[in-house]
């Protein structure tokens, strides 16, 4: 099975921070599966994620993607990967399908194929009826299922969402796990960075849980209750690795 | 607002402005004038006061004659800018020292009998009195305005006195007389064949702020930017390989654009819209290729400036902040306010930093002087290349805070 993507001891200190964001954070991706990065807040997901995507530098380790080493080659990853960050990455003041047609163009898709992609996720995600209307008007579901479209338009061949369904209903929620298991179906890999449990359970084919930036777990579903008996679900292992104590 | 604004600060301006930059000929200022003489010099003075274009002389308030503490008290008062008074027996005091003064004169030369007796030397003083707000320019012109009037009065005395004196002595003599009365005049030099108009208050304003309003694109660019990066677009477009150059192109063009129909916008008020308010109509010259060269090259320097502020600074406030400080500055440096020209050394030599001066200049250069396109071209250089170190400065920046994140 080929690696999508590989940590090797990456170390990521802001500048400024008395300790390091990603201390020695060491996990791998493989291509077609739905891997699970967990953490609390401020366990080091989202600048991981950033790293990822060659929007954040890292201070030192090895990070590659599709093959591609994300310092030197950051470019070429970003072309080959679709992401949707946790915050809404879109012009409100413009209509989804203006939006969407402004984000493929830079995409570099255009006419015919362009519009049939539009029309094909606009529709699976159900937004079709609210192609026309501005964005700002949206409600946080639509906002978000549009923010994945943007994130689909080029069919990357991995996609890497940061809490997907944050601040969204049950029905948008379901929808977009729905999709997000047909696309991998079709042999899209995906990271998927959440705190939500339950969700990752339903979507995740193998998990990586991470806390004050390090690896403390990863495996199968399977393979970390196994290894954590008195645990009967990923939440409970969740918790009886991180801790109960608040995280802010 | 960006287009509107600039359009109502730029009439304001010509406005207001006009009365300082318009010629004191081409100004009427009442002015008091108190002739306690009432002989030939009191005439004199009245008659060479009234002629003077840009004096209304008062010699009666509420139809009676005024006294000098009445003349002290209107102007303090502020109801009037001066008053003159011409002391009692200024000409009788002036008639016998010229005429006191003559005869020792002739007397030294060997015409006449030696003068005996003596005269009185005080200064015969007309009094001047402005009003405490009154500019030091506008004291000039008046306290000149009289000096030039009592010397020409005392020198005709002189001379009236001598031909006297010496007709007195015979013919021969009095040929040798010359009247020299308009031997030294005072003449402007026309101007140049290439000048097509003179500096008014229009054509300061216009092109000034039209500079300034140029480099106003600063705050729509910067605050598109950082809304965009706020609201999140920006992220979207930082995780498309490749959009650094089409995003900054795009933004670039787009208020370039802007600040090209600005600048039309300007010119045209000064062409059709000033005139209808009584200002003088914008000339802008004949160099209409020369024009547009000028205006792309301040869209130039001026976009790019208002996008270096965009990515360089992270927020709202801390763009707003240096944006407005700095545009102010270098208006007030270019030229915009006041005329580089009458700036103190050490300013006239920072205000060749500004983009600001640069522009200003050209515009001069054209609409006042009818220069053709090589004279403009230093200037027009400073600003193409002004806004092309900070273009490129810009997209570095870009691309760096785009990895970096």
């Amino acid at each position: 099975m080929s690696v999508a993507i590989a940590l090797n001891q990456v170390v990521k200190t802001y500048a400024g921070a008395k300790q390091p964001a990603v201390q020695g954070l060491s996990l791998q991706v493989n291509e077609g599966e739905i891997y699970g990065l967990l953490g609390p807040n401020g366990a080091g997901k989202s600048t991981s994620v950033m790293m990822i995507c060659g929007l954040t530098p890292y201070s030192s380790g090895e990070i590659n993607v599709l093959g591609f080493d994300a310092k030197s080659k950051s470019a070429t990853i970003r072309s080959l990967i679709g992401v949707a960050p946790q915050e809404i990455a879109l012009f409100p003041t413009l209509t989804a399908a203006e939006n969407l047609t402004y984000f493929g163009n830079m995409y570099g898709l255009r006419g015919k194929k362009l519009r049939e992609t539009i029309a094909h996720y606009v529709e699976a995600f159900g937004l079709t009826s609210k192609l026309n209307e501005q964005v700002a008007s949206f409600s946080g579901g639509m906002k978000r299922r549009l923010n994945l479209i943007a994130a689909l338009l080029h069919e990357p061949k991995l996609l890497i969402i940061d809490e997907p369904t944050a601040g969204v209903d049950v029905h948008s929620r379901n929808l977009i796990i729905d999709i997000l298991k047909g696309l991998n179906h079709k042999g899209m890999t995906i990271l998927y960075s959440s705190h939500l449990m339950e969700e990752a359970e339903k979507l995740c084919t193998r998990f990586g849980i991470i806390d004050e930036g390090k690896l403390i777990a990863e495996g199968t579903r399977e393979e970390l209750l196994q290894q954590n008996t008195n645990c009967k679900d990923i939440e409970e292992l969740f918790l009886h690795l991180t801790g109960k104590s608040m995280r802010d | 607002m960006i287009f509107l604004m600039p359009l109502i600060l730029v009439t304001v301006m010509a406005l207001v402005q006009d009365a300082p930059f318009r010629d004191y000929q081409d100004l009427k200022f009442q002015v008091l004038y108190v002739n306690n003489d009432k002989d030939s010099l009191g005439e004199v003075f009245e008659h060479s006061l009234r002629e003077a274009k840009n004096l209304e002389l008062v010699t009666n308030v509420n139809g009676l004659s005024i006294t000098k503490e009445q003349a002290s008290e209107l102007v303090h008062s502020g109801k009037y800018k001066a008053a003159i008074i011409l002391p009692q027996n200024a000409s009788k005091t002036l008639n016998k020292k010229v005429k006191h003064s003559v005869a020792q004169l002739m007397a030294n030369f060997g015409f006449g009998d030696e003068v005996k007796d003596t005269v009185d030397n005080r200064e015969i003083a007309i009094e001047l009195v402005f009003d405490p707000v009154t500019k030091v320019n506008f004291k000039l012109a008046i306290s000149n305005a009289i000096e030039k009037i009592a010397a020409n009065a005392q020198s005709k005395l002189i001379i009236e006195n001598l031909k006297t004196q010496m007709a007195a002595l015979g013919s021969e003599q009095k040929k040798q007389v010359i009247d020299f009365s308009n031997s030294l005049v005072v003449k402007e030099t026309e101007q140049p064949s290439t000048a097509i108009a003179t500096t008014n208050s229009v054509q300061h304003n216009v092109p000034a702020w039209t500079m300034f309003a140029m480099f106003l694109i600063l705050f729509p660019l910067a605050g598109n930017f950082i809304k965009e990066r706020e609201e999140g677009s920006m992220l979207r477009l930082r995780l498309i390989s490749g959009s650094s150059f089409p995003v900054i192109a795009g933004k670039y063009l787009f208020y370039f654009m802007i600040c090209l129909l600005q600048f039309a916008l300007m010119m045209a008020i000064g062409i059709y819209l000033l005139p209808k308010l009584g200002l003088a109509r914008l000339s802008l010259g004949t160099n209409y290729e020369g024009v547009v060269l000028t205006a792309m090259a301040v869209g130039i320097a001026a976009t790019a400036y208002g996008l270096l502020v965009a990515v360089f600074f992270k927020t709202h406030h801390q763009a707003l902040a240096f944006g407005s400080v700095s545009v102010v500055l270098l208006a007030a440096l270019g030229g915009v306010w006041v005329p580089t020209y009458v700036m103190p050394p050490t300013l006239q030599a920072i205000s060749h930093f500004s983009p600001m001066s640069w522009g200003l200049e050209a515009c001069n250069d054209l609409f006042l002087r009818n220069a053709n396109t090589a004279a403009i071209l230093p200037n027009i250089f400073r600003l193409v290349g002004f806004g092309t170190v900070l273009l490129v400065l810009s997209f570095m920046i870009y691309r760096s805070r785009e990895t970096k994140g």
